[in-house]
This record gives C-alpha cells, sequence and structure tokens, in this order.
C-alpha cells in the first residue's frame, strides 16, 4: 500500500482487534466497507504483516506483538506503535527494560490535536481527554531527541485508552496524582525529562534570535537574570524584614569567588522581583482606592503606571547622578541601587492597604509613619556596608570620602519617605 | 502627578539643551578659575582626595558639563528637529 497510517486507522486497527470474539467483530466489519478497507490497510503495511506472522495472531489483542522490527520507509507510524506495544506490555509485565527508541514521538493528528507547549511534563496528558488517568504515559523513556524537531513529551498514547486501568500501573508510577497541577511538578521526577524535551524544542525554535543578540545585552540579560534567582523562602523572609528589621541580625552580603551570591541564597542579596511585583501591586491598589472613592477610569492604571516608571527613572538618574559627582566609588552597582529603590513599593501597598481597610487618616498616617522608619532602617543597615568605606580605616584621607559617603546614604534615605508620602497622598481624601 | 515618559523625556531634551548653550568664555572659565587652583595644592583643602576624589564636586560638574557639551553637540541638533517636527505635527 506504501500510503502513510494516521493516528485514527491504528487506532481503529487496535480495536478491531481487541475484542475476543473475532468472528462477530470480522462479520460487523464487512456491513462496514469503508472500516474494512482502513483495517486492510493497516493489515497490508509490511511491519505489522510481519508482526502477525512472526506472532500467532491471537484474539488477546496488539498488546502481545512486542517484536521491535525497523521499518523501511515510514519512521513515524510503526515504530511508535510499536513502543506503544511495548510500553504497555511493559507496564504489564512490570518490565522496566530501557528501550531507547530514537525515533521521534508520533505527533497525533486529528481527531487528537497535539497540544503544543502545554505544562504537562513528563507524565500529563493533552486535554481533550480528560478522563485518562496520567499514570499511563509516564514511563516513557528519556525522549531526548537530538533531531531538530522535538515534539511535546506529553504524549497520548491512544491504545491504552481502551483499557481499563490496572492497580499495577499505578504501583509503578507513585509520584503522579491523577490530576497534575503545577505543584506537583517538582515531586515528579520525570519533570526534567519533559523540561529538557520542552527546553530544547525551544532552543530550536527560538534558538537563532537569542544568539542573534550582541554580547553586550547578552551579559546585561544575564546579569538581570541573577536578580530574578529567587524562590518563595527568600521573599517572604525579605517581606518580613522590609516590615520589621529591628531584630539584631547579620546584614553583610555573602560573596562566593567575588561574585555575589544569588538571592535565593542569601537573604541579604538585593532582587528584582519584589519591587517589580509591589510596583504591579501599587498600581492595582491605587486603582482600588480610587474605585473606593468613585474616581476610577481604566486610564488611571496606565496613568499611574507610568508615573510609577516615570519617578523610578528620575530618582535612580538623580542617585547616579549624585554618586558621579561626589566622586564615591563603592561596590554598589546601578543596578544594586535600582532594587533598593524599588523596595519602597511594598511600604507604599502597606499604608495604602491599611488606609482602604479603615478609611481613617490617622491609621494612614501611623502606619505611613511606621513604614517609613522601617525602610530608613532597613536601608541604613543594608547599605551602610556598601556605600561607607571599611571600618578597618586604611585610608590616611578617609576623611573626606566618609563624610560625602554619609551624606549620600542619608540622601538616599531620606528620598525613599519623601516618596511614598508624595506618591500616595493624592490617594487620600477625607 | 500625571507624570508620562514623554513628559520625562521633553525636560531632559531641554535640560541638555540648556547645558548645551552654556558661553564657555563667560561662564565656564569663570568656575574653572576657582575649580582649577585647587589642583595645586592636593592637600590643602578639606575636599581634595587624593585616592578617592581627585576632583572636587566643583571639578566633576565641570568635567560632566564639558563632556556633555562635547558629545552632545551634534546629536542635539537632531534631537531638537525631531521634537520640532513631533510638536508640529501633534501639536
Amino acid at each position: 500500500m506504501g500510503s502513510s497510517l494516521s493516528l485514527f486507522d491504528i487506532q481503529l486497527y487496535n480495536l478491531i482487534h481487541f475484542f475476543d470474539d473475532q468472528e462477530s467483530v470480522q462479520k460487523a466489519l464487512a456491513d462496514c466497507p469503508n472500516l474494512k478497507a482502513i483495517h486492510d490497510k493497516v493489515e497490508q503495511t509490511p511491519a505489522i504483516k510481519n508482526l502477525e506472522d512472526s506472532n500467532t495472531m491471537s484474539s488477546r489483542g496488539p498488546m502481545r506483538l512486542s517484536k521491535t522490527y525497523p521499518h523501511p520507509q515510514q519512521q513515524h507510524q510503526p515504530p511508535a506503535q510499536q513502543q506503544q506495544q511495548q510500553q504497555y506490555q511493559q507496564q504489564q509485565q512490570q518490565h522496566q527494560q530501557q528501550q531507547h527508541q530514537p525515533s521521534q514521538f508520533y505527533q497525533p493528528t486529528a481527531p487528537y490535536p497535539p497540544t503544543e507547549a502545554s505544562p504537562n511534563y513528563g507524565g500529563d496528558y493533552p486535554m481533550p481527554q480528560p478522563q485518562i488517568p496520567s499514570g499511563y504515559v509516564t514511563d516513557y523513556n528519556a525522549p531526548q531527541s537530538q533531531t531538530a524537531p522535538s515534539y511535546n513529551n506529553a504524549f497520548f498514547s491512544p491504545q491504552t485508552a481502551f483499557y481499563a486501568p490496572s492497580s499495577q500501573q499505578q504501583q509503578q508510577i507513585p509520584s503522579n496524582q491523577p490530576m497534575p497541577g503545577m505543584e506537583y511538578l517538582s515531586n515528579n521526577p520525570l519533570f526534567n525529562v519533559g523540561l529538557n524535551v520542552v527546553e530544547q524544542g525551544m532552543k530550536d525554535f527560538t534558538g537563532k534570535t537569542v544568539n542573534m543578540l550582541p554580547t553586550e545585552m547578552k551579559k546585561s540579560i544575564s546579569s538581570i537574570k541573577y536578580y530574578f534567582a529567587v524562590d518563595q523562602a527568600y521573599v517572604f523572609k525579605k517581606l518580613c524584614l522590609l516590615l520589621f528589621p529591628f531584630r539584631p541580625r547579620n546584614w553583610s552580603l555573602a560573596y562566593s569567588a567575588d561574585e555575589p551570591v544569588p538571592p535565593r541564597v542569601d537573604t541579604n542579596a538585593p532582587d528584582y522581583y519584589i519591587p517589580l511585583m509591589s510596583a504591579i501591586t501599587y498600581v492595582l491598589v491605587a486603582g482600588l482606592v480610587l474605585g473606593t472613592q468613585d474616581k476610577f477610569t481604566p486610564e488611571q492604571l496606565g496613568m499611574h503606571a507610568s508615573s510609577v516608571l516615570v519617578w523610578n527613572i528620575i530618582e535612580i538618574c538623580v542617585l547616579c547622578f549624585t554618586f558621579y559627582i561626589l566622586n564615591v566609588q563603592s561596590k554598589l552597582r546601578t543596578l544594586d541601587l535600582i532594587a533598593y529603590c524599588g523596595y519602597k513599593y511594598v511600604g507604599m501597598i502597606a499604608a495604602l492597604s491599611s488606609y482602604l481597610i479603615t478609611h481613617s487618616l490617622f491609621v494612614y498616617r501611623c502606619s505611613l509613619l511606621y513604614v517609613s522608619l522601617s525602610l530608613s532602617y532597613f536601608l541604613v543597615k543594608c547599605l551602610r556596608l556598601q556605600i561607607l568605606p571599611d571600618t578597618g580605616g586604611s585610608q590616611p584621607y578617609g576623611s573626606g570620602g566618609s563624610k560625602r559617603r554619609i551624606y549620600l546614604l542619608l540622601l538616599i534615605v531620606i528620598l525613599q519617605p519623601l516618596f511614598i508620602w508624595y506618591l500616595t497622598r493624592h490617594l487620600i481624601v477625607v | 502627578m500625571v507624570f508620562t515618559l514623554y513628559s520625562l523625556i521633553e525636560a531632559a531634551l531641554l535640560g541638555v539643551n540648556a547645558v548645551a548653550i552654556l558661553n564657555e568664555q563667560r561662564f565656564l572659565s569663570k568656575l574653572t578659575g576657582g575649580g582649577g587652583g585647587q589642583q595645586g595644592y592636593p592637600g590643602a583643602t578639606g575636599y581634595v582626595d587624593d585616592m578617592q576624589n581627585a576632583g572636587g564636586v566643583k571639578q566633576q560638574l565641570l568635567t560632566l558639563i564639558r563632556s556633555v557639551r562635547t558629545v552632545m553637540r551634534i546629536p542635539l541638533i537632531a534631537f531638537n528637529i525631531i521634537a520640532i517636527i513631533f510638536l508640529i505635527l501633534f501639536g
């Protein structure tokens, strides 16, 4: 025949051979010429013919066909089908042989449209088949596709749709829950597998564009990536620190080989995640406050966002300018400064939320005062180690320099409450 | 409070224009007279700190102004033309 088999054909073939009572099936098939034609077509395919000839064609179904024949022409379907059969057989017999099939995964055609870039790594299934537990498709070998198109690892095996779940399978896949969400991804041992496959695919897809960037941009991208290397524990600790920094603790940054350690490891390191998220949250909370006063329009959100951006730019420019004018050389990089100046939005959100909840000016002023105090304390403690010279005092002319540095530090620290007050006062009525 | 990005760009352009049109003869050399004298006496005043601070605030400012003028003379012409066209077209 030589024509390509679609998934539907294979499924039909499996279904036909699933039943024990082959005679009645064949009789029923005779009534539907279309289906019979498909069935014959699949049967005539050389690979499957070889399979059937070698094994006794029993009515136990295609799961007994376990030989692997390298298919001469069509690389996609039959090896994939054999692999499906093998997989299922392995699951049934609790075989853990890792037969590494170098073939590409068969991308299912209609009626099972492929779901690309779905977050179903290493053991999930595409959305069209919600009734199938995900346990079936997890025992795939690490399909590191070295060839160019790498398909989604969440391959839905159509055969397994016809078989009832058995306890054997679920025992072998203990880490999967029936309906895994994103939170189970970290427990899934095959998460890395799926992630690698998708990463490979994305690299093939977007690799050209990333490599085309000039080297300076790549360097700055990687240095910005440092600031986003956070995790939940860090964020929580940092937020608590911003709101209550008065406990005695060690404020020095940790270094590893002269490079600052990423924020995930060291709580004292600056990051960009908290400033970015709190700036966005501030815009939203400002919208909320305006809404309670019946002054909200969608343009206000955009105006607040742009004013946040602009005031940030102004502040950073003023501070960098001051650094340059006073000729202060410090360990503080500009990127770090941007991060430290972004921490005030947390305080702004706290003050605004307190106003939102209580609608009393007194509470707002108190929270403003407290937030300013704690932020100033936090910044003094953090920046003191970076801007001020070492307390070893090895500089004979150090007095002038350190005076400037103290003034600079004071400037930074004074600017923050000013901004907090200025950016929230127009929202406060009453 | 309504502070858009465009107003920031406008303010920056006007500021750089202001820096560019300072008259060298009448204004800047007068300032330099005061600032240049300090160079000769490194340890005399409290402002000069050899290792860290070779210029003093005034010196730094003057250096900054001079470098801005040198660098931005030509591009400023282009930016101003663009701003003029933009304002004519869009008010």
